[in-house]
């Protein structure tokens, strides 16, 4: 991830070697595979993490397991089965890891975070506007009258689904200056 | 064969009640729009859509989320022919033959062959569904918790084995989701588990939460980091009609998918994709037109068509039988029925007559239905086809935000999501499939009663899984399946077919 463009290319280490006699020497690539690599320690982590949490739980016997047994078996298993993508990640590459859509993930998670902090305060009409108006900087076509007409269709499709026909309790105008 | 008969006329009567009718329509229509809508398929719409079936009955939510499914199906051939780019996983093959007949201008008579084909299909596997069902269902109960276990990890493990890419991360996502399955408070016991003493996790992680994240919302950021090249080349149609040669070369290709489709779809982790790249493969070695592949040949639009559909219809078997999700659409079915009150399984036939039946006599009434809806509204769907992606992620973004916070009135539920929106990106750069997570998160706490309860009935003897006959071949069957992946012969034949079909 920390990687960008061009080199971006997984290390590849040549060692070589010289066989017995000298005459010429071949070339052994050995080849990371940095995304293996990198979903191992993503694996590993879990792992790790949730055995370490298990250790306040008691295990019981295996005739009668107690609530911490089957975490045990799970993540032990995963601690496990991360070691081997780890191992693998050494020989089958190589695989570089991709660049990141930093833009469109942080606009994309921010307008949907922006819309649970407002909701219960702004209701659901004034969330909808904020949050679309925020994801549509995610795409660099969008134009200002496109993203208004895309937002007064879809508050008054989501007022047709959600308030009109399924009727959730949900605030639809804002409360805060309300009595 | 008398009781089928009754049944299935339980079946029809449910199916063809005036709200089931409705939304067996509706659920045909949404499946075939976003399976025509490159960038969003039937798992992130089901997600999508779950919160909307929690005040349905559960036959009538199930019988929309099937229509999606199915719907999917015949709409992904749409594009795949039209647009040189599939609109669902399922028909990436479709793409390779069918738009080189579009070229030749045999557009209409692809997508003709591609709905005949796929509701023949549909046809049969439902018929197979019907009459497997409740013999599959008998041998079901006789099974004990250790068999249970066995028959579920056997599940996982071929879920595993036939996802797309790595076995070995397959796996780790597999145990992973049952490692977040098992959040929560703790069945017997009553701890909390995993919770961090948050309130909302006490119930466990929300499903709906790790779908729409994973699916939905990770999706939206990798199709938006694409830059977006669809422009329609073929905007005439053409002429519907097969001529009678074409016919007469598509009818065998049509079976053999049908065939295989319906037998690969009942395997867990099988399902409409591996079943179209199946048929294709067969199609290319056996089909007496083979050297006319890559020039347009019916065979490569007829067999993966019907093979899909026919596996969309068939994963439903160890669905409705075992309570085992062969495909991350079924776990959302299972978690659509679990959040319904229903718990999958054997017993379901029984308990649940009108469910059973009635699902099954809708997917015949809904094959219909998109016959309907694909051949002669082609032209509405081709106009779908110009919304562009920047229209359509604000739609999605929205729907699973209202959707989640819905569910629980809670705005925790929204930031959740927002998580596994996260990890689902990260997942997808790290090629790490989140279709087995789901899966996993299924089964976990299934799996762990189901061991509990064998291991205190054996008094902790781990021997009751290889001494139950029904317990130690699922087993075998498993280790076998593991085994054979390390071959490298069969592992570098399974890399060739993904790779080819994408």
């Amino acid at each position: 991830m920390r990687r960008r463009g061009p080199r971006a290319a997984a290390p590849v280490w040549i060692i070589k070697t010289c066989p017995r006699g000298g005459a010429g020497s071949n070339e052994v690539r050995m080849k990371i595979n940095a995304k293996d690599l990198a979903a191992g320690l993503v694996l590993l982590a879990f792992a790790v993490a949730g055995l370490w949490l298990n250790l306040d739980h008691t295990l019981g016997t295996a005739r009668r397991m107690g609530p911490g047994y089957m975490p045990m078996l799970a993540f032990g298993l995963l601690l496990f089965i991360s070691l081997i993508v780890l191992g693998m990640a050494l020989f089958n590459g190589p695989d570089p890891l991709e660049r990141w859509a930093w833009r469109e993930l942080f606009l994309i998670l921010a307008a949907i975070c922006v819309f649970g902090l407002i909701l219960e305060k702004a209701g659901l009409i004034v969330s909808l506007v904020v949050t679309i108006a925020i994801s549509s900087f995610a795409d660099r076509t969008h134009r200002p009258l496109g993203v208004l007409g895309l937002a007064a269709f879809l508050v008054a499709l989501c007022w047709l689904v959600f308030i009109y026909w399924l009727d959730i309790r949900i605030p639809v105008w804002p409360t805060y200056f309300g009595p | 064969m008398e009781t089928l008969f009754t049944n299935l006329a339980l079946g029809f009567s449910v199916a063809f009640s005036f709200e089931n009718l409705i939304f067996a329509l509706l659920g045909a229509f949404i499946g075939t729009a976003i399976g025509v809508l490159p960038g969003i398929g039937p798992v992130a719409t089901i997600s999508l859509l779950l919160p909307i079936t929690f005040g349905m009955s559960p036959t009538t939510a199930i019988i929309m989320l099937a229509g999606i499914y199915y719907g999917a199906q015949y709409g992904g051939s749409t594009t795949a022919i039209l647009l040189n780019l599939p609109g669902e996983v399922s028909s990436v093959v479709t793409v390779i033959e069918g738009y080189k007949m579009a070229r030749n201008g045999r557009a209409g008579a692809a997508l003709c062959t591609a709905a005949l084909g796929s509701f023949f299909a549909g046809s049969v596997a439902t018929v197979v569904v019907a009459a497997s069902g409740p013999l599959l269902t008998s041998v079901a109960l006789s099974f004990g918790p250790a068999d249970y276990f066995s028959l579920m990890f056997l599940g996982l493990i071929i879920s595993a084995v036939l996802a797309q890419g790595s076995i070995v991360k397959g796996i780790g996502m597999v145990v992973l989701g049952v490692g977040l399955g098992l959040v929560g408070t703790d069945v017997q016991t009553g701890q909390q588990r995993f919770t961090f003493g948050v309130p909302e996790l006490s119930d466990g992680v929300g499903f709906v939460a790790i779908a729409m994240g994973m699916f939905g919302i990770a999706e939206i950021i990798l199709n938006l980091e694409r830059p977006e090249s669809r422009n329609v080349l073929t905007n005439k149609v053409g002429s519907l009609y097969l001529t009678r040669e074409e016919f007469r070369r598509a009818v065998p290709s049509v079976l053999r998918g049908t065939v295989l489709g319906t037998v690969l779809g009942i395997l867990p982790g099988g399902g409409a994709s591996l079943s179209a790249f199946g048929s294709y493969m067969v199609e290319r070695k056996v089909s007496k037109n083979r050297h006319l592949f890559g020039t347009g040949a019916i065979e490569g639009v007829a067999g993966p068509e019907a093979a899909n559909n026919a596996a969309a219809q068939s994963s439903f078997i160890p669905l409705l039988t075992l309570g085992i999700p062969a495909n991350a659409v079924m776990a959302l079915m299972v978690g659509a029925l679990i959040i319904q009150g229903i718990q999958p399984g054997p017993r379901m036939v029984e308990a649940q007559p009108d469910l059973f039946w009635g699902l099954i006599c809708s997917m015949w009434v809904g094959n219909l239905m998109l016959l309907v809806i694909n051949l002669p509204m082609i032209g509405m769907w081709v106009k779908l086809l110009e919304v562009p992606y920047r229209h359509l992620y604000p739609a999605i973004m929205v729907f699973c935000a209202i959707g989640i916070y819905s569910i629980n009135n809670n705005v925790f539920d929204v930031y959740l999501m927002v998580l596994f929106g996260l990890f689902g990106y990260l997942c997808s750069k790290l090629k790490l499939e989140g279709a087995p997570l789901l899966i996993g998160f299924v089964l976990g706490p299934m799996m762990e009663e189901h061991l509990r309860r064998a291991m205190l009935l054996s008094r902790g003897d781990v021997m009751v899984f290889i001494e139950r006959p029904i317990s130690a071949s699922m087993l075998a069957i498993a280790a076998i399946a593991l085994l054979a992946m390390l071959l490298p012969g069969l592992r570098s034949g399974k890399e060739k077919a993904m790779a080819e079909g994408g």
